[in-house]
């Protein structure tokens, strides 16, 4: 009896789950009409020094451990967010971009195509660092250096950039963007 | 004949005349090209019941050879909604070549515990009849239905997480199978204890079935939206630092 419970409440849930992402697919439409709403601000160079690896040493040499272990904790809580708010980003970029890979003009569509590339790479690199990171933070003395998020970031931040510029050549990045 | 017998066969009839709409409607619009496997799928159920439907009007109506033909068809029916699955999998994975790897490892590893699950649950159950095929098609249909829909899921929390478009029909025919798996699991799973009768469980399965048959043609028919091919505004927080990265980018 506890088996058919388990198996009548999971495809209940599977079923609400499946309703509410049939739903859902508006607020896509949402995200692409109002991306402002939806991008939230990332300072990569902060970023970095969270997870620079010098920058720890230099912490752990002279804190004492206990001091050391809390400051890391909350260093990594910090990373964390960065790492969430960098991978949000790229949601949303990837699917502003990925309307864009249908363009007629060739250089447009390979812009936008390299984004969705490396969105989607941010975004699958995202979900292997925040587990290490909240395991950095169960034990504060693991070395975790996650810098390759940051120069992904850029990459990303580059190549809206650029795809910015190809779709408003005449009006610059600013107005593009 | 009473109102419930006659919806009940209501509910037999109606779906598989709205696929045969369907097979002809992805025939003349060039669907089968994109979706063979969903093609074949609603070619079987049609064909399923043009066979069933003939072995019930014949002097064997609704007994022992109708199920045995009835349990050949649920089986065959559930391995090419397997394939279907995967041809969802493959249009998907296709558009994002990137995600290629992780996507294959997803649904090899999802297959795996969900099979381990599914098994071990169906091992478990007992069986409440005497009719040994009857008892192994259910006990196989239930594995089936907690493969089907857990799979669906995983490929929607996929898609979800790394924020991947669908296309209109894909997704129809994903959403139609899962929320059929689902309750098929749910029934199954509720009329092995004895919860609910037969005639409960048929209605439910059945009228379900209608449900997805009606969300298979709704998307189907439904044009795909236009999406914008520029990028909108973005804040100005981020302007500074995409400008510098943009100097960058010049100098390089």
């Amino acid at each position: 009896m506890t088996i058919t419970l388990i198996l009548a409440v999971l495809a209940f849930l599977a079923l609400v789950f499946l309703v509410r992402l049939a739903k859902g697919r508006a607020s896509v439409s949402k995200v692409l009409e109002n991306p402002t709403e939806h991008i939230r601000s990332v300072d990569v160079e902060a970023f970095r020094n969270l997870v620079d690896p010098g920058e720890e040493e230099f912490l752990r040499t002279n804190l004492p451990p206990a001091e050391f272990r809390r400051i890391q904790r909350e260093r990594l809580r910090a990373a964390v967010e960065y790492v969430s708010c960098a991978a949000q980003n790229a949601g949303v970029l990837l699917r502003l971009a990925d309307a864009g890979r249908r363009s007629s003009d060739p250089a447009t569509a390979e812009a936008a195509e390299k984004l969705v590339n490396n969105a989607l790479r941010l975004r699958l690199y995202a979900l292997h660092t925040i587990p290490r990171l909240y395991l950095g933070m169960i034990f504060p003395g693991a070395r975790i250096s996650p810098v390759g998020i940051a120069e992904s970031y850029e990459q990303m931040t580059r190549q809206v950039v650029l795809l910015g510029c190809l779709q408003y050549p005449t009006r610059g990045v600013s107005a593009a963007l | 004949m009473p109102a419930l017998r006659i919806f009940w066969y209501y509910l037999w009839i109606a779906p598989h005349v709205l696929q045969g709409i369907i097979l002809f409607a992805m025939v003349r619009r060039g669907l089968y090209r994109q979706f063979p496997m969903f093609l074949l799928y609603i070619g079987f159920e049609v064909w399923q019941f043009g066979v069933l439907w003939t072995t019930s009007l014949s002097h064997l109506h609704f007994g022992g050879g109708y199920f045995h033909l009835y349990s050949v068809g649920l089986v065959l029916s559930a391995a090419v909604r397997f394939a279907v699955i995967g041809e969802l999998f493959g249009l998907l994975l296709a558009r994002y070549p990137v995600l290629t790897g992780p996507g294959r490892s997803l649904l090899r590893g999802a297959t795996a515990v969900l099979l381990l699950v599914a098994v071990g649950l169906a091992a478990s159950a007992p069986g409440n009849g005497a009719d040994f095929l009857l008892n192994v098609t259910y006990a196989l249909d239930r594995v089936a239905s907690i493969l089907q829909s857990g799979l669906l899921i995983s490929l929607f929390v996929f898609s979800r997480y790394f924020a991947l478009s669908w296309r209109n029909q894909a997704f129809g025919i994903a959403l139609g199978l899962g929320i059929l798996s689902s309750i098929e699991l749910a029934m199954s799973a509720v009329r092995l204890y004895g919860v609910v009768s037969g005639t409960v469980f048929d209605f439910v399965v059945m009228g379900t079935y209608h449900c997805c048959v009606v969300i298979w043609i709704f998307y189907l028919a439904r044009p795909e939206p236009v999406r914008p091919q520029t990028l909108h505004p973005l804040p100005e927080h981020n302007l500074d630092i995409w400008n510098q990265e943009l100097q960058r980018l010049l100098q390089q």
